[in-house]
């Protein structure tokens, strides 16, 4: 082999040069060397870069906006981030495109004759204050409501709740979070007494094995697996897809599993009866710091109006548990879940292997389900069981899909039972708030009103006469739209709707607020590894558009309530933030302080004595641990954990001879949610034009149909006409459908069910009974 | 008489038994034999997508690919060897194992795994499908330069490097379509990738995390503005 | 003609300073990291006494905590 002595000089250099690159990954995990997306950018743009969160996504990722002559160009990942260390996905390297839409609502519009009129902002906000006003007056305090969302900043949550909860003084206001995060909110809250995970992205470079539940990461949390995949090729960490659908990720996993819907409930019992079989119960974690308890069974799926459940929780012992446990042996369960008994053992082995670390990952397959909670719990069961918790690499990981879904969603508050700190039916965290607040304590109502669901259907009732959405698309996300679409059309509910762009729900609005989109506001977010980030304004926002936040105060002004919003418009989101840090303070859930974040990519609180606490409930991490142990689950009275006794029981709508599919939604990596924001990047709406159906090859065949061909789903709601997609991105196991949620020209949401986990109150989206035909 | 009662049933008996065995021992015979018959073909039950993410079990470690400028291919030469883009490369070197090889006993030793190969001076290129084994199904050799006749055939234009990205800097388009081509490292990475479209980062694996295809220009898609219509009206 | 690359490691705080000061040395190659405090030098020399001589020169900086070979390779002199 020739090569002249200069090229094979330069050869020898870059080989030296990547041997000390590889020597500086080994030593320092994470390093990022020169900057290979700066490459293709010319050296003449001089471009201002500043440090934000990613609109999209719970993962949270730090990106970089460059910014030339007031206008966003470019957008690379933030090598600071912990995070992402640089890398983006596909969404999150064109999120600005979006703003220079030609459809961007940059002026207020309200409804006159059934025309939008342009409207100056403070005219239409006049006019929401006074009929909200109005409609208190005349209905009482429960006939207005917001519904907001977990990509709501941390000051826009913080005022509107600030707003209904403290000077209106009713409980109706809920997010969309609702509708993904509920679920692993309860499950937390029952196994542990307090929210979010107690581990950290961080865990990902100790495990050995990573067991994703229902979850397909590769598409939705791509930055996440793309650690994973690193983990992977250099220290021979293996994936386990668990799921209902092979996907991108099974395709990269080292194993793919896959299970009939619901069954993941038996199947999670199934490794817990094989782990206290085979003896490898961590005793002496599970003595010192487990309880057992079971709730009440048969509790409904919440389909019916006003619907109400109350979980009687009691306390059993180990061998009553044992004792249940016997009804899932894997050979049971293997019939029913088509999981085999060798692949349940195989599960159980590695969660069983005391020298093994696991973590296990779960988004909306796991929280979207009508026993959410249980399922959430069922997870905790098993890392409690061996102990495998709060340790780098050992733990359950609840990944979340908006922005700030903890951050806000959670944290503040924005549900109908929360406070900024605890629940309303709590009379201390009451008197906090008030405190905090500085209004009458009696003025909180202690008891919840309406979740999500229930809210949209006392909109269809007729109960709620005024409601302001912000920040959400609820016409495209909530299920069976075809319900609630209609109720939102009706004359009885004033709609007002803030967004940035128009969508099928600010179609049916009387009044629509422009918003402020990300990057042209300031704002905090906070991500699922409970990290809290801060960006400042980079750019102007177009016309009259106006941060949500700062529309919601003067709305209060307009109402009276001046005097508890005494925010200025440059400082608000310093001030509100200093304001709600209050209600954290201390080593259980302590925030740090803006400066911090100004300075920092984001902060994991509790932020205690200028550190962040990477695992919770572990001594040797957390400083709120006090009780002498290794470990300590504080959220509870006594210290202990709970290990749930929660049994299988069927999805309340299950194919039939009529409706022979499942119906299971979901989305994919171009688009984000209801596509508002990523079908106007035109990058992202050239690779994924429209929604599409997916079969088995099996069942296409068997129903005549070839990829590309329209067909339309039917279930007892409405129906829906999409393309067929077989052989392509993914593949639903044979009986099951999958269709992407993200088109509205193709409302899949007309089909879906509305039951709801009745703990939790989240729907299941990913298990109704349709039957399909040819358009 | 009773002695020979004795005898007689003793024979019975080995006679039956024998009966019994002879039969039990034919009809599992026959079960041996027997061959079930499966209903309906297996369908093929892997999203298209797979290739992403296989790599040959001798392939390049993703940190440890050399670079070497010498022998490097360009996107020039790459295209030459197309009748089209996304046309199946023609076979431009001898046959090394003569006419009849096939597959992992020909073709495949070398573009497999890729490396370098003395005898051409070149590092072979590794192909994407490698489950495909009858290569010469759609990769034929050029023996002569030739025409029988000349040919109005119009190459159309290859996609051009460096003017895929909708942001400054944000991670380039696919410009071409990926079928048979959906494991992207074995153009885009190692020694024989051309010099212009290799890849800095190959241990990402995951590349439909930030590169999106970009071929549905072709069916021209519009922009996306809203109708208000839905499809199921 | 030896080729050796290793790992830099600056005084805290002081990445600047040594990155300022190997680039000024002719045989020096630097790539810094972008999000931890090292950086990698590969440094290149005409024969074992240049290479000597810049080893002292090396040693010198004051920003420069520790230097770390990782690899060292030798080709031949006819260039």
């Amino acid at each position: 082999m020739y090569t002249s002595q200069t090229n094979r000089r330069s050869f020898i250099k870059k080989m030296a040069m990547l041997s000390a690159m590889t020597a500086a990954a080994t030593m320092f995990p994470g390093i990022l060397f020169a900057d290979q997306q700066e490459e293709g950018i010319p050296n003449s743009a001089n471009l201002d870069w500043k440090k934000g969160p990613c609109r999209f996504c719970g993962v949270g990722c730090g990106i970089l906006v460059g910014t030339e002559n007031g206008k966003a160009v470019a957008v690379k990942g933030d090598p600071n981030s912990p995070v992402n260390k640089g890398l983006l996905c596909v969404k999150g390297y064109h999120q600005t495109m979006c703003i220079q839409s030609k459809d961007r609502l940059t002026h207020a519009l309200v409804k006159k004759n059934g025309q939008y009129i342009k409207t100056p902002l403070n005219e239409a906000l006049d006019i929401v204050a006074n009929k909200m006003k109005e409609t208190i007056e005349k209905h009482g305090k429960d006939a207005v409501a917001m519904y907001t969302s977990g990509q709501s900043t941390i000051p826009e949550g913080y005022v509107a709740s600030k707003l209904m909860k403290g000077a209106i003084g009713t409980n109706n206001l809920d997010c969309n979070a609702r509708l993904c995060m509920a679920s692993a909110v309860a499950g937390f809250l029952t196994s542990f007494g307090a929210d979010e995970p107690m581990g950290c992205y961080e865990d990902i470079e100790h495990a050995d094995y990573f067991i994703t539940w229902g979850n397909n990461m590769a598409e939705m949390h791509p930055v996440l697996f793309s650690r994973m995949l690193e983990q992977k090729s250099r220290r021979g960490a293996k994936i386990i897809d668990f799921a209902t659908r092979t996907t991108r990720s099974s395709t990269a996993s080292d194993t793919s599993i896959l299970f009939e819907p619901q069954t993941d409930l038996a199947v999670a019992n199934a490794i817990c009866y094989e782990i206290i079989n085979n003896g490898w119960v961590n005793r002496s974690f599970v003595e010192k710091h487990c309880n057992f308890s079971k709730g009440l069974t048969n509790m409904g799926y919440g389909l019916e109006d006003n619907y109400k459940f109350k979980d009687k929780p009691s306390t059993i012992d180990f061998e009553a548990y044992k004792k249940f446990l016997e009804d899932y042996t894997p050979e049971k369960v293997a019939k029913y879940s088509k999981v085999s008994v060798k692949d349940i053992k195989y599960l159980a082995a590695i969660y069983g292997d005391p020298n093994k670390k696991v973590v296990s990952y779960w988004c909306m397959g796991m929280n979207q389900h009508t026993r959410g909670t249980w399922m959430n719990n069922l997870v905790y069961n098993i890392h409690l069981l061996t102990g495998k918790i709060s340790q780098p690499g050992n733990g359950p990981f609840s990944l979340t899909g908006q922005p700030s879904a903890c951050g806000t969603a959670r944290e503040v508050g924005t549900f109908t039972h929360k406070l900024p700190k605890g629940v309303v039916m709590n009379e201390k965290h009451r008197r906090l708030a008030a405190k905090i607040w500085k209004v009458p304590y009696e003025r909180i109502p202690a008891k919840p009103t309406y979740h999500a669901t229930e809210m949209f259907r006392a909109v269809d009732r007729g109960d709620i006469k005024f409601i302001w959405t912000q920040v959400t698309n609820p016409l495209v996300s909530l299920p069976k739209t075809s319900r609630y679409r209609p109720g939102m059309e009706k004359d009885s509910c004033f709609v007002v709707v803030s967004d940035v762009f128009p969508t099928p729900t600010s179609d049916v609005a009387d009044v629509i607020l422009p918003a402020s989109w990300h990057i042209e506001k300031s704002g905090l977010y906070g991500n699922s590894e409970r990290r809290t980030q801060h960006w400042d304004k980079m750019v102007e926002g177009p016309g009259e558009t106006t941060p949500d936040a700062w529309m919601t105060i003067e709305v209060a002004k307009r109402m009276g309530y001046g005097d508890l919003f005494p925010y200025s418009e440059e400082n608000h989101v310093e001030e509100i933030y200093n304001e709600y840090r209050q209600f954290h303070e201390g080593a259980k859930h302590g925030m740090a302080p803006l400066e911090v974040l100004k300075k920092e990519s984001g902060v994991i609180w509790p932020y205690v004595d200028g550190k962040s606490t990477q695992w919770r409930f572990n001594a040797k991490y957390d400083p709120a641990c006090s009780n002498g142990e290794d470990f300590h689950f504080y959220g509870k009275p006594d210290g202990k954990a709970v290990i749930w006794q929660r049994p299988y029981e069927p999805a309340p709508e299950v194919p039939d001879a009529t409706y022979p599919f499942w119906l299971n939604t979901g989305r994919v990596i171009e688009h984000w949610h209801t596509g508002s924001m990523t079908r106007r990047i035109p990058v992202l709406h050239k690779a994924m034009p429209s929604a599409y159906a997916e079969f088995h090859p099996e069942d296409a065949k068997a129903l005549g149909i070839r990829n590309g061909e329209n067909i339309k789903i039917i279930s007892r709601r409405g129906s829906c006409i999409l393309p067929a997609s077989i052989n392509e991105r993914g593949l639903p196991t044979k009986g099951q459908v999958f269709v992407p949620f993200f088109d509205e020209n193709m409302m899949i949401n007309d089909v879906t069910l509305d039951a709801f986990c009745p703990i939790s109150k989240e729907p299941d989206y990913k298990k109704c009974a349709v039957k399909v035909e040819k358009a | 008489m009773k002695k020979r009662l004795g005898i007689i049933s003793l024979f019975t008996l080995l006679f039956i038994a024998f009966i019994a065995i002879w039969n039990y021992s034919y009809k599992k015979g026959l079960e041996e034999a027997y061959i079930p018959i499966t209903n309906g073909t297996p369908v093929l039950e892997i999203p298209s997508e797979k290739g992403v993410f296989t790599r040959s079990e001798f392939a390049l470690e993703y940190l440890n690919m050399p670079v070497d400028e010498t022998h490097q291919r360009s996107l020039e030469t790459y295209y030459n060897n197309r009748a089209y883009p996304g046309a199946p490369p023609s076979i431009p070197h001898p046959l090394l194992k003569g006419e009849r090889g096939i597959g992992g006993n020909a073709c495949l030793q070398c573009h497999q795994n890729g490396g370098f190969v003395e005898k051409f001076n070149a590092y072979a290129p590794v192909t994407p499908h490698p489950e495909l084994i009858n290569c010469r199904q759609c990769h034929v050799a050029q023996k002569v330069e030739t025409l029988f006749t000349a040919s109005n055939f119009a190459k159309a234009n290859a996609p051009k490097v460096g003017v895929n990205n909708a942001l400054l800097g944000s991670p380039p388009m696919m410009p071409h379509d990926i079928q048979m081509r959906e494991n992207c490292l074995s153009c885009h990475a190692g020694p024989a990738a051309p010099k212009e479209i290799r890849v800095t980062h190959p241990e990402r694996i995951n590349c439909r995390q930030c590169h999106v295809p970009d071929t549905r220009e072709y069916v021209d898609v519009e922009i996306f503005t809203r109708t208000n219509s839905r499809q199921n009206d | 003609m030896p080729i050796k690359s290793y790992l830099a490691h600056p005084h805290s705080g002081k990445k600047e300073q040594l990155i300022q000061a190997l680039s000024s040395i002719e045989q020096c190659e630097i790539m810094p990291a972008q999000n931890k405090e090292v950086l990698i030098l590969v440094t290149e020399t005409e024969n074992e006494s240049e290479e000597n001589l810049l080893k002292e020169k090396l040693e010198t900086i004051n920003s420069l905590k520790l230097l770390a070979l990782v690899s060292g390779f030798n080709t031949p002199k006819n260039n």
